[in-house]
């Protein structure tokens, strides 16, 4: 029988998936990239590294909070 | 709450085109919220079985659960976006809000009240009035919290929708009845136990969804020092980036306000008010799994108070340096097609955040509004149940009918809230009367429960007469200033007052009339046996000793170091 699933291993699944479609994304504007982008300062590229941040923090309490077996 | 539309359904007319256009990545990221919301509230419904799981969520809530899901509960999208448009409008001063408008009640509420609210077992704000104060406070105390909780519920539904018609041009019906569905899905099935969960999911949300535009806020304007010289620069004066220096006379800053107002208005009364008697926050620290929890909850709570400026108040100051054109106020923007105060939170989210980022900033604004809702259902279902039905209309129902009670009042709640947001769409004024409302109660109610904790010579009926004295003096104050506005001179001290300063110096009134006739009537009146005061009052109550094996394990070591930081932050923006 597994534990009760905790609050925190849904926020960190829910933060490695945003993290991951954030990447990606930023990722996909790195290799493709406007002429005008519709922002200020894409040039620092933060979907990749807010993203990378919340996919790698999600990440790290999806596996320190996944509910284990009693 | 701090948000103005003063006339929604012109503002809808004017504004056919949206400010943002979602990419399908932002829309898969909003979709994501909602699957997870839902799913928590299918999971949590096995452990929401009993009434003590469904309303106070079995109260096996860490402090850390209980202290985000506090400050969260409080942390509504409109909370977010109405104030980004104050501190644009008064500059730094609307950081009082935040600051000596919480923390010293949210400290004061760990460490000198929550051992009350926590050793006398109630369920709620109303049930603690009850043992201390007879059925009459009471009464009057939850049929007005109730009443008022789900009105104020449909305003914020209704002013979100009209942000996110303006914001993502989507349909109000749309907005409306998809936030409120999820809201009472969830929460109907999870209960308490539910909402909290969603609340600390959401305040994450929050966090991470707005903390990208002062981050790239401060690198756009190059620095704090930058900011300042360039707001002074644009503006022509320095007032909107002091805390107090400017607060000696109404007429000195933004606001209109005087430092009095801020300190004893807000600072000890409607901050100590809001923080510690309204139920839709101390709901959430009930929860704690024990004293310890109770007490660090809003001890957490108000190290993240603290920083919400951060998120909040400064990308309304960048905005006053950044933005290339002026926002003005709701009316003027439905007159002139520009953008108003309000907007300034949605227009700096466009300015940074691309596809992807762009989506979780909008889902942090719409998990701000849900948190909010569900707060407001979850503690109306509360209140209903145990402090009206129970109270006085079914006192020997089975467990299980009040959960089922619950159930059914989080959907009726959540009804009235919508149909209240309906009626605000015909009748946008509605919003200023119900708005007003909401503050008549909670200034007085610290009263009587401040005197109910502290002063064992407080009796019923000074309770029940002070309570209704307090609330009679807020509505004939704000009656008298409705009817002949230079009645402001008397009320607020002075004719500059401007708006928020009145609502300060109402409740310094208004709590002052019921301390006065609470211990006048109580003086006059037979005080209760000390025996029937146990675990109710200080001097009468013996708090359980909490044996922690550090130092640093100390609700009291925490709370000084928060109050060591807040005295800082306030000498540093001075």
């Amino acid at each position: 029988m597994r534990e009760p699933i905790s609050i925190w291993f849904f926020s960190g699944v829910l933060f490695l998936i945003y993290g991951a479609i954030i990447t990606v994304t930023g990722l996909w504007e790195l290799s493709h990239p406007l002429v005008h982008p519709p922002v200020l300062y894409n040039q620092f590229h933060p979907a990749i590294w807010w993203g990378a941040l919340m996919g790698v923090g999600g990440l790290i309490y999806t596996i320190r909070f996944w509910p284990r077996v009693r | 709450m701090h948000f103005a539309i003063t006339n929604p359904a012109a503002l809808c007319a004017m504004l056919s085109s949206s400010l943002v256009k979602l990419s399908g990545v932002d829309i898969a990221v909003i979709a994501v919220y909602f699957a997870i919301v839902i799913f928590i509230g299918f999971y949590l419904k096995g452990s929401s079985n009993t009434s003590e799981e469904f309303f106070m969520a079995g109260r096996e809530m860490t402090a850390w659960i209980a202290g985000l899901s506090f400050v969260s509960a409080n942390l509504g999208s409109l909370e977010l976006m109405g104030w980004a448009g104050s501190a644009y409008q008064y500059g730094i001063l609307a950081t009082h809000w935040y600051w000596i408008g919480a923390i010293p009640a949210m400290l004061f509420l760990g460490i000198v009240m929550m051992p009350f609210y926590y050793i006398s077992k109630v369920n709620s704000v109303p049930g603690y009035l009850h043992l201390r104060f007879g059925d009459g406070t009471r009464a009057i105390s939850a049929i007005s919290f109730a009443f008022m909780t789900v009105l104020m519920s449909g305003i914020n539904m209704y002013a979100m929708a009209i942000v996110m018609k303006v914001v993502l041009g989507w349909n109000l019906n749309f907005s409306i009845w998809i936030s409120s569905i999820t809201v009472a899905i969830y929460v109907a099935l999870g209960g308490l136990r539910s909402a909290i969960y969603n609340e600390v999911l959401q305040f994450l949300l929050i966090w991470l969804g707005a903390l990208l535009v002062p981050i790239m806020g401060i690198i756009e304007v190059g620095g704090w020092s930058n900011l300042k010289a360039q707001i002074a620069v644009r503006l022509g004066s320095t007032d909107y980036t002091h805390l107090w220096s400017t607060t000696g006379h109404f007429r000195d800053n933004p606001m209109g306000i005087h430092w009095t107002g801020l300190v004893f208005g807000l600072g000890l009364v409607t901050s100590f008010g809001y923080w510690t008697t309204d139920f839709l926050v101390v709901q959430r620290v009930l929860s704690a799994n024990n004293l310890r929890s109770a007490r660090m909850a809003p001890i957490i709570g108000a190290a993240f108070k603290m920083m919400v400026p951060f998120i909040v108040i400064l990308p309304g100051l960048i905005a006053l340096s950044a933005l290339p054109f002026h926002l003005v106020g709701e009316a003027q923007a439905v007159a002139s097609g520009q953008h108003s105060y309000n907007e300034v939170l949605p227009l700096m989210l466009v300015r940074y955040c691309g596809p992807g980022l762009l989506g979780l900033g909008v889902t942090a604004l719409i998990a701000g509004f849900m948190s909010g809702m569900a707060g407001n259902v979850s503690a109306f279902a509360t209140v209903w149940t145990y402090d009206i039905y129970g109270a006085f209309l079914n006192k020997k129902a089975s467990d299980r009918h009040y959960v089922s009670m619950g159930r059914w009042c989080t959907f009726i709640g959540v009804l009235i809230s919508v149909g209240t947001a309906y009626l605000v769409q015909h009748a946008a004024s509605i919003m200023d009367y119900v708005q007003g409302l909401f503050s008549f109660f909670i200034a007085p109610l610290f009263g009587t429960v401040i005197l109910g904790m502290l002063w064992k010579r407080a009796t019923k009926a000074g309770g029940f007469w002070g309570l209704l004295a307090g609330t009679g003096t807020a509505i004939g104050l704000w009656s008298w200033v409705r009817h002949d506005p230079s009645a402001l001179r008397y009320v607020a001290l002075s004719p500059d007052a401007k708006a928020l300063a009145e609502d300060m110096y109402r409740a310094l009134w208004s709590w002052l009339a019921c301390v006065i006739v609470t211990v006048v009537v109580s003086l006059m009146t037979k005080p209760r046996p000390e025996a029937e005061l146990e675990g109710l009052v200080y001097g009468a109550t013996k708090i359980p000793e909490e044996r922690d094996d550090h130092w640093y394990q100390k609700p009291i070591v925490w709370a000084a170091l928060i109050a060591v930081v807040f005295i800082a932050l306030n000498i540093i923006f001075w």
